[in-house]
C-alpha cells in the first residue's frame, strides 16, 4: 500500500517535469488517432503467455507492462504495415503460474479461442507443457531461455536474449581493462538458469586467461543467509567475484556480504537489477566497477546508430514515468524488443501468419536485434539455428550509475573459441542432446 | 616453506572463526522463530503454518515504517514486534479458538490466514523484493578477517535477550508456571483455575511476536519477499522435530545444533548438501526418536 | 435399509450424472475442455486423499505420491520403452510399493508426529528428484514424456491429443478407480478403516492389527493418487519438482476440507466447485492478483462456518424445505 503511494507520488512529480515529452506523446497519439479513422484498420491480437502472479511473476509482469508502453506507441503511429493493410496490436495475456499445466489450457485458449498469431513465454518449466500443442498448430513462440531450443522445437525461437552466451563479453572486457585481475571464484543459484550461465562463465574465464581457484558455489534456491556462502568464496583471496545469473533476490544479499566481509576485488554478473539498492545497502565506492550485462534504458549510448530498438530513452521515460524508475528491470524492454524483430518480419512477409513470419524471419538471415544487426545461430549448442546473436553491450557501474563502456560480437568470441564453450557445456550437462 | 604454513593455519582459523559467528547469527534468528512455534503448539496444540508469515509480516513492518515513512530503525522493531503478536492475538481470537477441539481444523485455518498475509503484501508491496538500506554499516574486526556487522549483532543479542526473558518468565511467574501447567496437562490445569483463554492468548502474543522480531531485525539482511515465510517455515520444522515437538529448550538447542551444521557444511561443502544433511537429520530423529531428541516419551 | 424409491431416484440421479459427464465437453470451449481434464484427475487425487484419511491420518505427502506416479511412468515409458498404459499401471503401482516402504518409518508416529513425518518424506523425494539430474533430470525435471498411443478404431484415429478424447479416457479409468475406492469403503476392510480412526484402542483390543491397516489404507490410497500422476504425466508431457510441492498439497488440504470428508462425495465437490470458482469464475473476472487470498478467505470461512464440508448443506437445505428440525439433533436431545 506504502509503495503504491509513493509510486502515485513519484509518477505525479514526474508527469509534470516532464509535461514537454507528454505534450509530444500526445500529439503522436492525437495523430495516431486521425489515423485509425480513413485507414482499412484490422487488428492482430499476440498472445502473452508469462507467470504474472506468483514468485516468478517478476519474470513475466514487467514485460507485460512494457508491451503495452509498445503497442501504444506502434498503435498511435498507425499500427504495422503488412501487405496493403495496418494491422494494431493487441496484446491477449494469461497467467500460466509458471506451471506447464495452466500453461498448456492458456495456450490452447490463445490459439483456439483467441486466434493470436504469436506467442511470447518466458519459457523454462513452461514451456514443455506447450511444446506439443505449438507444434502441432505451427503456432510461432519466443522464450526467453534459450535452453529450451532442440532440434525438435521448430517454432520456437529466441530472439532476444541468448542467456548466458552474452556473458563472455564482460569477461572479455574485464581482462582487457584489468589484466592483472586473474584469481576468480563462481556462485550460482542450482537451477537451469544458474548451470548453463557457468558453463559459459567457465568458458570466458578460461578463454581470457584467468585462473578459477574454488569450484563453482552452486547454493540452493531457498537459502536465505549469504554470509556462509560469502565466507567460502573469499576464502581463497579472489582478484574477481562472478555472482553467474543469479537472481536479483540472491545479487543483492551476495553484494551486501562481499562488502561486509571486506571484499576488495572486482564484481562480474549477468544482472544488477536495481543496482542503486545495492549502493544503497554497500557503499558507492564498493559497487564502483561493477560488471554487467543489462543497461538502463536512458543511457546515451543507446542512440548509437547501431541499436535497432526504436526510442529507447522514451521507452525508458514512459516506463518510469508509469510504473516507477525503481522497477525497470532486464524483461522490461526484452518483450518489446521481440515485438520489434516480429513486425519487421510481419511487415517483409506481408502476412500475420505464423509460419509466413517465421519463414521471413529467416530468410534475410538478418535480424534487426535490439542491439544492432545479429543472426540466427545456435546448431552446436541447442541443435538448432533458431537463436539470435550479434552485438551485446557491457554495462559498468561509475560514480554510481550503469553506463554502457562498449558493444561487444559473440560472433567473434565464438569464431575463437567455440570449443571451449563445447567443452564446458558438455562437462556440466547442458548441450541440447545431454538434456532432452 | 614455515612461512607458507603459517600462512594456510591463519586463513584456515580465520575461516573456521568467521563460519562459527555466521553459526551464532544463523542459530539466533531460527531459535527465535522456533522457540515461537513450540510455545504456540505446547499451549495450543496447533501447529502455525502460518508461522512464517508471521515471520515476513514483521519485515514488511520495517520495510513500511523504517523505509517509507522513515521512522527510526529501533521504534520500526518494536512495532513490528508489537503489531505481529497482535496478528497472534487475531489468530487465537478468530481461528484457534472456536477450533480448540479441532487441531487439525486449527492447522488448515492457518493455512487460510498464511494466503491471506501473502497475498496482502503482494497487493501492498509488490511481488519482488524490498529494499531496505540498512540502519547501520559498522562492523567490528574481530580479527584479521573475521567479520561481525553490527546489524547481525541486533539479531544475536535480541534473541539472547529475549529468549533469556521468556525462560525466567516462565520459570519465575506466576503465569509461567500456569502456561507450563497448560502444555503439560489442559485439562488438569483448567481444574486448577487456570484460564485456558488467557493463557492462549499470551502465549500467542509471545509467540507471534518472537516471529515478528526476527522477521523485524533481519530484514535489511534478507531483502523481504512476499514469499520469504515458506523457507523459513521448512527449516523450523527441522528444528522443531528434532528437539521434540512441544519442548522450549529442544528447540533451541536444535536451532543451534542445525545452524551450526547447516552453516559448516555450507562452507566447507556446498549449501545443497548442506540443506540435504538436514532433512536426513530430521529424518533420523523421526524415525529413531519421534519425540525428538528432547522430547518425552510420545504422546498419545 | 434404504426403500426402494431412494434406491429409485439413485439411479436416475447416477444415470443423469454419467448422461451429463459424458455431453459435458461439447457443451464446453476448447479451453475448458483443458480445464475439464486436468479437474477430473484431480478428482482421483483428492478420492485417494479421502481413502487415506478415513483411518484418520492426516498426510502433507499425498501429492509428492501422485509425483512419484507421474515421475515413474514417465521414466519406465521414457526410458526403458515401456507401453503407456502398462507403463502407468507401473507408475501407480511404484507410487503403492514405496507407501509401503515408507508405512514403516511414518506409522511409528500419530497425528501431528505423522503430518509433519509425511512431510519430511515427500521433501526428501523432492529433493532426491532435484540433485539427482539422472535419471530424474534435476529442476528442469522431465520432458517429451511419450503420450498416450492413438486408437485406429480403422474409421477413425482416436487422437489423446485432443483434450476431448483424454477427457473421455480420465473418465473411464477415474470412474473405475472411484468405483473401486467406494465399494473398499463400503467393505468390511473400509468400515475397518472407520474403526481404526475412532477407536483405535478398542480395536487393537479385538485384535485388529492397526498397523497393518493403516498401511493399507495408505498404500492403497498411493496407488490412485500415483494412477492419477501417471494421468496427468502422460497427457501434459512434463513433470518436475515444484509441480509436486507443498502449495499443491495445501490446494488438495483446501478441497478435501472445504467439501467435507464424512462422505465419499464431499472432497470430490469441493475439487469441483473450487476449480470452477478458481479457472473460469475469478479468471474471468480478472482478480488474478487476490486469488490466494480469496482461496484463504474460503477455507477459513468454511473451516469456521462449515465444519462438515460442503456436503453437509445439501441434507441443511433439504431439511430446510422440508421444514423439520435436524433429526440429528433430536435423537441426541431424546
Amino acid at each position: 500500500m506504502y509503495r503504491k503511494k509513493l509510486d502515485h507520488k513519484i509518477s505525479r512529480r514526474k508527469f509534470l517535469a516532464t509535461t514537454t515529452t507528454t505534450g509530444a506523446v500526445l500529439a503522436v497519439g492525437a495523430s495516431g488517432f486521425s489515423n485509425i479513422t480513413h485507414a482499412a484498420d484490422k487488428t492482430v491480437k499476440i498472445g502473452f503467455l508469462a507467470p504474472l502472479t506468483g514468485p516468478v511473476s517478476a519474470w513475466g509482469k514487467p514485460g507485460l507492462d512494457g508491451c503495452q508502453i509498445w503497442a501504444e506507441h506502434v498503435n498511435a503511429a498507425g499500427g504495422v504495415k503488412v501487405g496493403d493493410d495496418n494491422y494494431k496490436i493487441e496484446f491477449v495475456a494469461y497467467d500460466n503460474e509458471y506451471d506447464p499445466g495452466k500453461a498448456r489450457t492458456g495456450a490452447a485458449k490463445l490459439i483456439k479461442e483467441d486466434d493470436v498469431k504469436f506467442i511470447m513465454m518466458l519459457g523454462g518449466d513452461t514451456w514443455p507443457g506447450v511444446q506439443p500443442l505449438a507444434e502441432k498448430e505451427g503456432m510461432l513462440v519466443s522464450t526467453l531461455l534459450p535452453s529450451d531450443l532442440t532440434p525438435d522445437t521448430k517454432t520456437l525461437i529466441a530472439p532476444c536474449e541468448v542467456h548466458p552466451i552474452y556473458n563472455v563479453t564482460g569477461v572479455e572486457w574485464l581482462a582487457e581493462n584489468q589484466p592483472d585481475a586473474k584469481r576468480v571464484v563462481i556462485c550460482a543459484q542450482d537451477d537451469a538458469l544458474g548451470t548453463p550461465s557457468v558453463a559459459t562463465y567457465l568458458a570466458a574465464f578460461e578463454a581470457a586467461g584467468m585462473e578459477l581457484v574454488e569450484e563453482p558455489l552452486f547454493f540452493d534456491p531457498a537459502t536465505t543467509d549469504f554470509a556462509p556462502v560469502m565466507t567460502k568464496l573469499l576464502a581463497s583471496k579472489p582478484d574477481v567475484l562472478c555472482l553467474d545469473t543469479c537472481y536479483a533476490d540472491y545479487v543483492h544479499p551476495l553484494c551486501e556480504q562481499a562488502f561486509q566481509q571486506d571484499f576488495k576485488g572486482t564484481i562480474i554478473s549477468c544482472t544488477a537489477d536495481f543496482y542503486p539498492k545495492i549502493i544503497d545497502k554497500t557503499s558507492k565506492e564498493f559497487m564502483e566497477g561493477f560488471i554487467f550485462q543489462f543497461p538502463d534504458f536512458d543511457d546515451p549510448a543507446l542512440n548509437d546508430e547501431r541499436v535497432n530498438f526504436a526510442n529507447p530513452n522514451e521507452f525508458y521515460a514512459e516506463y518510469a514515468q508509469r510504473y516507477g524508475a525503481a522497477e525497470w528491470s532486464a524483461v522490461s524492454w526484452e518483450y518489446a524488443s521481440i515485438m520489434d524483430i516480429w513486425s519487421d518480419a510481419a511487415a517483409a512477409a506481408g502476412s500475420v501468419e505464423p509460419a509466413d513470419v517465421l519463414k521471413a524471419m529467416k530468410a534475410s538471415g538478418l535480424v534487426k536485434h535490439a542491439f544492432g544487426d545479429a543472426g540466427w545461430w545456435g546448431e552446436e549448442l541447442f541443435g538448432i539455428d533458431n537463436a539470435v546473436v550479434g552485438n551485446w553491450p557491457v554495462v559498468v557501474i561509475e560514480d554510481g550509475k550503469a553506463v554502457i563502456k562498449e558493444y561487444r560480437s559473440i560472433p567473434d568470441w565464438w569464431a575463437k573459441h567455440k570449443d571451449l564453450m563445447i567443452k564446458h557445456f558438455t562437462a556440466l550437462g547442458q548441450m541440447w542432446n545431454q538434456r532432452a | 616453506m614455515g612461512r607458507v604454513l603459517a600462512k594456510v593455519i591463519a586463513t584456515m582459523s580465520e575461516l573456521l572463526l568467521q563460519t562459527m559467528i555466521n553459526a551464532v547469527y544463523a542459530a539466533s534468528y531460527m531459535s527465535l522463530i522456533a522457540v515461537g512455534l513450540v510455545l504456540i503448539f505446547g499451549v495450543m496444540g496447533v501447529i502455525n503454518f502460518a508461522h512464517g508469515e508471521l515471520y515476513m509480516a514483521g519485515a514488511y513492518t520495517v520495510v513500511g515504517l523504517y523505509s517509507f515513512m522513515a521512522l527510526p530503525f529501533f521504534a520500526a522493531v518494536v512495532a513490528g514486534m508489537v503489531f505481529v503478536g497482535i496478528l497472534g492475538l487475531l489468530m487465537e481470537y478468530a481461528l484457534f479458538r472456536p477450533l480448540r477441539d479441532n487441531p487439525l481444523g486449527g492447522l488448515i485455518a492457518s493455512i487460510g490466514f498464511l494466503l491471506i498475509l501473502q497475498t496482502a503484501a503482494v497487493l501492498g508491496f509488490g511481488v519482488r523484493m524490498a529494499h531496505i538500506k540498512p540502519p547501520t554499516q559498522a562492523k567490528f574486526h574481530l580479527m584479521e578477517g573475521v567479520v561481525l556487522t553490527e546489524q547481525r549483532l541486533y539479531v544475536i543479542m535480541a534473541a539472547v535477550g529475549l529468549l533469556s526473558a521468556l525462560y525466567v518468565f516462565l520459570r519465575k511467574t506466576k503465569i509461567g508456571w500456569a502456561m507450563r501447567a497448560c502444555a503439560q496437562d489442559k485439562e488438569a490445569a483448567a481444574l486448577q483455575g487456570i484460564s485456558l483463554n488467557q493463557i492462549s492468548r499470551i502465549a500467542m502474543f509471545i509467540g507471534a511476536a518472537l516471529a515478528g522480531v526476527a522477521g523485524a531485525l533481519t530484514a535489511p539482511l534478507v531483502s523481504p519477499t512476499p514469499y520469504m515465510g515458506h523457507s523459513v517455515i521448512v527449516t523450523a520444522f527441522i528444528i522443531i522435530i528434532v528437539g521434540g515437538i512441544g519442548q522450549l529448550e529442544g528447540a533451541v538447542i536444535a536451532a543451534i545444533l542445525y545452524a551450526f551444521v547447516h552453516t559448516f557444511v555450507t562452507t566447507f561443502y556446498n549449501g545443497v548438501l548442506a540443506d540435504i544433511v538436514g532433512l536426513v537429520l530430521m529424518l533420523l530423529v523421526l524415525i529413531l526418536k519421534p519425540t525428538g531428541l528432547f522430547g518425552a516419551k510420545e504422546r498419545a | 435399509m434404504p426403500n426402494r424409491k431412494t434406491n429409485l431416484s439413485s439411479w436416475a440421479l447416477g444415470t443423469a450424472l454419467v448422461a451429463g459427464l459424458i455431453v459435458l465437453p461439447h457443451l464446453l470451449s476448447f479451453s475448458q475442455r483443458e480445464i475439464a481434464v486436468l479437474l477430473i484427475i484431480n478428482v482421483l487425487l483428492v478420492a485417494s486423499y479421502r481413502l487415506m484419511t478415513l483411518t484418520g491420518e492426516w498426510s502433507l505427502g499425498h501429492v509428492v505420491i501422485m509425483g512419484v506416479g507421474a515421475y515413474a511412468s514417465a521414466l519406465f515409458s521414457k526410458s526403458l520403452g515401456v507401453p503407456v498404459p502398462l507403463s502407468m499401471l507401473l507408475g501407480a503401482g511404484t507410487a503403492a510399493g514405496l507407501a509401503a516402504i515408507l508405512s514403516f518409518p511414518l506409522f511409528r508416529m500419530k497425528g501431528f508426529y505423522f503430518l509433519i513425518g509425511s512431510f519430511a518424506a515427500g521433501e526428501v523425494i523432492r529433493l532426491i528428484w532435484k540433485y539427482f539430474t539422472n535419471p530424474f533430470g534435476g529442476a528442469k525435471g522431465l520432458k517429451l514424456i511419450p503420450s498416450f498411443p492413438d486408437i485406429n478404431l480403422g474409421f477413425a484415429d482416436i487422437s489423446f491429443f485432443e483434450p476431448e478424447n483424454y477427457y473421455y479416457l480420465c473418465l473411464v479409468v477415474v470412474g473405475l478407480s472411484l468405483f473401486i475406492l467406494y465399494r473398499i469403503e463400503a467393505s468390511r476392510i473400509g468400515l475397518t478403516f472407520h474403526a481404526i480412526h475412532w477407536q483405535d484402542k478398542l480395536a487393537e483390543a479385538v485384535s485388529v492389527d492397526t498397523f497393518r491397516y493403516r498401511t493399507l489404507a495408505f498404500v492403497l490410497a498411493s496407488f490412485f493418487a500415483g494412477l492419477s500422476g501417471t494421468l496427468y504425466a502422460h497427457y501434459i508431457g512434463t513433470v518436475n519438482p515444484t509441480r509436486f510441492d507443498v502449495e499443491e498439497m495445501v490446494y488438495v488440504l483446501i478441497w478435501a476440507i472445504v467439501g467435507g470428508t464424512a462422505t465419499f462425495c464431499g472432497p470430490i465437490l469441493g475439487v469441483v466447485v473450487l476449480t470452477i470458482i478458481n479457472e473460469i469464475i475469478l479468471r474471468a473476472l480478472g482478480l488474478d492478483t487476490v486469488r490466494p487470498m480469496i482461496y484463504g478467505g474460503i477455507l477459513i470461512a468454511s473451516v469456521l462456518f462449515l465444519p462438515d464440508g460442503l456436503e453437509s448443506l445439501g441434507p441443511k437445505l433439504k431439511r430446510l424445505f422440508a421444514g423439520k428440525r435436524p433429526s440429528g439433533q433430536l435423537e441426541e436431545t431424546t
